[in-house]
């Protein structure tokens, strides 16, 4: 009996603290720094991310938050520019003290952020492609959302040398840095398959004419072309001047070859067909013509925001800016709280996690979380609605 | 021109703006609000290094070099393979960049700086182009599109705090080398060559030679700038080194007065900032300088610096004091007596 | 070997229209505007828009891309130039027309998209005409006629010769009692209705792309300096020496050399012939 006052102040003095404690980090809302280069260069894809990540965010803030704490996204656009990305990471890092940092969509911007955020020891859901973007010790806390350059250089090559049994490959590349990176690296995994191109040749994207390059790859005997370059002016031309020759040569490269830019700029729709890119599983229709059913889900609920009638973007993107806020939920739900070491723990060690664009899984060693078995060949004339039929096998 | 004529009291305001501003760079590190405005301090820093010197070449001198960019980028690479990948020590690679990229002006400005105005924008402009594709080509020395990975200096530089004041140190070194150029006799050369050349080359000023060791100068601050630009990134790509880059150094100085030193400084602080403030601007950027541009030239060529000098002439308007003249005529009488 | 020298002639022919705008500014103004280029982007940019967005018949939006252009120019010469050439100050055009420019850019970079977007096929032709498609021969005929036209220009009309007056001796054209001002409005009119033409005849080729203009810009002054200043000869020589010598570099070393390749050419004229092929050696009074 006499224990019973003490211990209920105690119990009382310690239910107020933590009501107080608690109280005050329920709060405070979950900061998101989202680094996009919403103009410029690499604008369309940045553009239908942010409208992934901001469905995303009002959908958890309107079921209550993570853990009961709202999320507070702070949108910045890089404009394409290293240096204006550098300093909102430094911004974001340590004047507005975010707990996650999302992006930047473009690589060569990526490379200079990754570095800082990491310094700050803030988790960072990297979108950039290029492979040297992770790197377990030098940013343990990066973790990559989208595939590796190296995976879809990788399809396409399986595609073109195992099921489409090509052996003699033309390897195009522009004179941009991501162009000159891919294609470079796209030749080193064709060597290693064993395969030395036929012909390869890094072309100025502002190029007006490309059947010079073409005749010289047909006259080398090459039977299948792979452009590795995300300028939709280069894709278009060179599809156009595959067309105007009359050479039906395929086509298999970078997902761009599919992007509606250059479905635009093509001179006949006919110049579309033989043309295959590296696509994902999660926006290919299956026979009977259906998505995923989460995909079709998201798709149902983003066509409204997205103007009402069809898809006129790569959904990917969307899927994929989406599922960056939801692994952030899972992350900070399972870890219990925004303690950047916690978050780590709990990433590095997920297995299987299902978003929309893919189901991932990091690991202590590995920073990539987008699986190979998502990875799916599209033929490019197929598009539809933001998504694609598969490729033959 | 107004140096030496100055009334007292103007010089003393100068004089006490100048000590205040020193002390709030020095002591910037204790009051700034967070890592991130030092960072950006650190980046002012940096450009000024560049800008201090291309202000000799375009404010003073008249040339008119849009193509800058391109030698920031060979500093900083030339920094980032010398001190990264060969190892070199960080102070001995940021001599190297700087000596590098005067090598590289001189190289650039033999030909160049006998061609007339436009035709030298647009050479400059061309290198820059081709210091572009330089990088691109040699990617097994630069990393391509990939880019570098950039080391830190050593310790004490490689604090934020340390890593400011060593920017610092250097702009303030850049900005009294200029200041030294420009105060003197040289400076007003320079001035002449922009306003007049043919006037100044007929007075006995080394109009060519003259640009070049400014050029060369100026290159030399570009390569310092752009080590001390890649430390502070510590990664660089291509795709940092574009020709809007050239634009904004190019704005800063015209905006802020050709002629000056201060002007271009405040300038460069005003604009690296601005876009960090107000977030709308980021997003227009570059029409936003080529309409400060525009409107500056049209409405004060002078820049900015005037605008304040105009104000400060209505505030408080310099007394013309008229000292009477009383010649001692019978003096002059007698000795044009004896003339005969 | 034949498409490679048909292309390079019709990039070149492009280079070439921009240099004709350029000796055309410069006559009454003594102004090189870094403008020019960008004059050629809007006449593809608004050709697009005119025929494909809005669905206009070609001629249309031909003559709308003109008055786009003509427009353009006449903004130049008010904003970036009238202003400017009444201080005595030699430089400041060259920032006033850099800024007039980078807002254009931009401004069309907002406007239009960062990607560039198809133009419109503007005569029935099948596709798989190899060298004798329209958009090389556009363009090489455009700027053949531009040529020609602005010769008869200057030979026949009555405002020709008042631009070759002025482009003399300006003062001593005032003198006699041309209105300078108006001509030099005139002659920027008529450089950015030019300019539009020749960007629209090289749409097929560039496709609409908001960042064509600094490009052409730097291109097109090569293709000047090479040809000489003032000459509307040279500058169609020069375009296709530039247009040619890119051509072949890029068939044989690739496109990683490009810049340095035209810039080489470049100073080297600079360097043998400062005044260029058939330009006149200018000697200045003092």
């Amino acid at each position: 009996m006499k224990l019973q006052a003490p211990a209920r102040v105690a119990g009382v003095l310690v239910g107020a603290t933590l009501t107080l404690f608690g109280g005050s980090a329920l709060a405070q809302p979950i900061k998101i720094g989202w680094l996009s280069s919403l103009t410029g260069p690499l604008s369309s894809p940045a553009l239908a991310e942010n409208e992934g990540v901001k469905l995303a965010v009002e959908e958890i803030n309107a079921a209550g938050g993570i853990l009961g704490r709202q999320i507070e996204l702070l949108t910045r656009d890089t404009a394409g520019d290293p240096t204006k990305a550098v300093n909102f990471a430094q911004q974001l890092a340590f004047s507005d003290k975010v707990d996650f940092v999302i992006g930047p969509v473009n690589s060569g911007e990526g490379l200079a952020t990754t570095p800082v955020v990491a310094r700050a020891g803030i988790p960072n859901l990297v979108i950039g492609s290029i492979d040297q973007l992770t790197d377990p010790k030098k940013y343990p806390r990066a973790f990559r959302v989208i595939n590796t350059n190296t995976q879809w250089i990788s399809s396409a090559n399986d595609y073109a040398l195992k099921t489409l049994k090509r052996t003699k490959v033309a390897v195009i590349g522009d004179t941009t840095g991501y162009g000159t990176s891919s294609a470079k690296t796209a030749q080193e995994l064709l060597e290693k398959a064993g395969v030395k191109p036929v012909y390869s040749v890094l072309i100025d994207p502002n190029k007006t004419d490309l059947s010079d390059e073409l005749t010289k790859a047909k006259e080398a005997g090459a039977d299948v072309i792979m452009p590795w370059s995300a300028a939709t002016g280069l894709l278009a031309r060179l599809l156009n001047a595959r067309g105007d020759m009359g050479w039906d040569v395929l086509v298999v490269g970078h997902p761009a070859l599919m992007a509606s830019q250059t479905r635009a700029l093509l001179n006949k729709p006919v110049y579309w067909e033989k043309t295959f890119a590296a696509g994902y599983v999660s926006t290919t229709y299956d026979e009977s013509g259906k998505l995923p059913p989460r995909t079709q889900e998201l798709v149902d609920k983003m066509r409204p925001r997205l103007g009402g009638k069809e898809l006129d973007i790569l959904f990917w993107w969307v899927a994929m800016g989406y599922d960056c806020v939801k692994i952030i939920e899972h992350a900070v739900t399972k870890a219990g709280s925004t303690d950047p070491a916690a978050v780590q723990k709990v990433l590095e060690n997920t297995s299987r996690y299902d978003g929309i664009y893919a189901t991932y899984s990091w690991s202590p060693e590995q920073r990539n979380g987008f699986p190979d078995s998502n990875m799916a060949m599209n033929v490019a004339n197929t598009f539809k609605d933001g998504s694609f039929k598969l490729a033959p096998r | 021109m107004k140096a030496d004529i100055e009334p007292r009291h103007g010089r003393t305001t100068k004089l006490a703006a100048l000590v205040v501003a020193a002390l709030l760079a020095v002591t910037f590190p204790l009051w700034a609000g967070d890592l991130y405005q030092l960072h950006l301090a650190a980046l002012i820093a940096a450009f000024w290094i560049l800008i201090g010197g291309l202000n000799l070449v375009i404010g003073y001198t008249g040339q008119l070099s849009i193509g800058h960019v391109g030698l920031l980028a060979v500093g900083a690479y030339t920094f980032a393979i010398l001190a990264g990948t060969l190892g070199l020590h960080p102070a001995l690679a940021v001599g190297a960049a700087g000596a590098l990229c005067g090598l590289v002006g001189l190289l650039l400005g033999l030909p160049s700086l006998r061609l007339p105005g436009f035709y030298f924008a647009m050479a400059t402009m061309a290198v820059a182009l081709i210091v572009g594709e330089f990088i691109m080509a040699n990617d097994e020395l630069t990393g391509g599109g990939i880019g570098l990975a950039v080391p830190a200096l050593p310790a004490p530089f490689d604090s934020p705090a340390g890593f400011y004041y060593l920017a610092l140190a250097l702009a303030a070194l850049v900005t009294w080398f200029s200041w030294n150029v420009a105060r003197q006799m040289w400076g007003r050369g320079l001035i002449a060559i922009r306003d007049n050349p043919v006037t100044a080359q007929s007075v006995g000023v080394p109009v060519f030679r003259a640009k070049l060791k400014v050029f060369v100068f100026s290159g030399i601050t570009a390569g310092v700038a752009g080590a001390v630009f890649a430390s502070l990134q510590s990664y660089i790509t291509p795709d940092t080194f574009v020709f809007e880059l050239s634009l904004f150094f190019f704005v800063c100085i015209i905006i802020g007065g050709r002629g000056s030193i201060v002007g271009p400084l405040i300038g460069t602080v005003i604009l690296t900032a601005l876009p960090e403030l107000v977030a709308p601007l980021a997003k227009l950027g570059n029409f936003f300088y080529g309409l400060l541009l525009l409107a500056v030239v049209l409405l004060v060529p002078e820049g900015i610096g005037r605008v304040f000098e105009v104000i400060a002439e209505r505030l408080r308007p310099r007394r013309v004091e008229s000292v009477p003249v009383s010649p001692d005529l019978r003096r002059l009488a007698r000795a044009l007596g004896t003339q005969r | 070997m034949w498409s490679v020298i048909v292309s390079g002639l019709a990039t070149g022919a492009l280079f070439a229209a921009t240099a004709l705008v350029y000796n055309v500014m410069f006559s009454t103004s003594k102004v090189l505007s870094i403008t020019t280029g960008h004059i050629a982007m809007l006449g593809g940019v608004f050709g697009a828009y005119f025929i494909s967005g809005l669905g206009m018949p070609w001629i249309v939006g031909l003559l709308g891309a003109v008055v786009v252009g003509a427009a353009f120019g006449w903004l130049t010469d008010v904003l970036a130039i009238r202003r400017v050439l009444a201080r005595s100050d030699e430089h400041l055009w060259l920032l006033s027309t850099l800024a007039l420019a980078t807002m254009v850019q931009q401004s069309v970079a907002l406007w239009w998209g960062t990607e560039p977007k198809p133009f419109p096929r503007l005569i029935p032709q099948d596709f798989s005409a190899g060298i004798a498609d329209q958009k090389f021969w556009l363009p090489i005929g455009m700027a053949i006629v531009m040529a020609l036209g602005l010769e008869l220009f200057y030979r026949r009309t009555m405002y020709g010769k008042l631009f070759v007056a002025m482009s003399e001796d300006a003062f001593a054209a005032r003198a006699r009692g041309v209105p300078t001002d108006r001509i030099r409005s005139l002659s920027y009119v008529i450089a950015g209705a030019m300019g539009a033409l020749a960007g629209f005849a090289a749409g097929q080729l560039t496709f609409a792309y908001f960042a064509l203009g600094l490009t052409l810009t730097l291109n097109g002054f090569i293709a000047l300096a090479v040809g000489g200043l003032g000459s509307n000869v040279g500058a169609l020589i020069g375009g296709a020496a530039l247009g040619l010598l890119n051509a072949f570099s890029s068939y044989y070393v690739g496109g990683e050399f490009q810049q340095t390749i035209s810039v080489g050419l470049l100073m080297l004229i600079l360097l043998l012939k400062p005044e260029g092929l058939l330009g006149s050696k200018s000697i200045r009074a003092v």
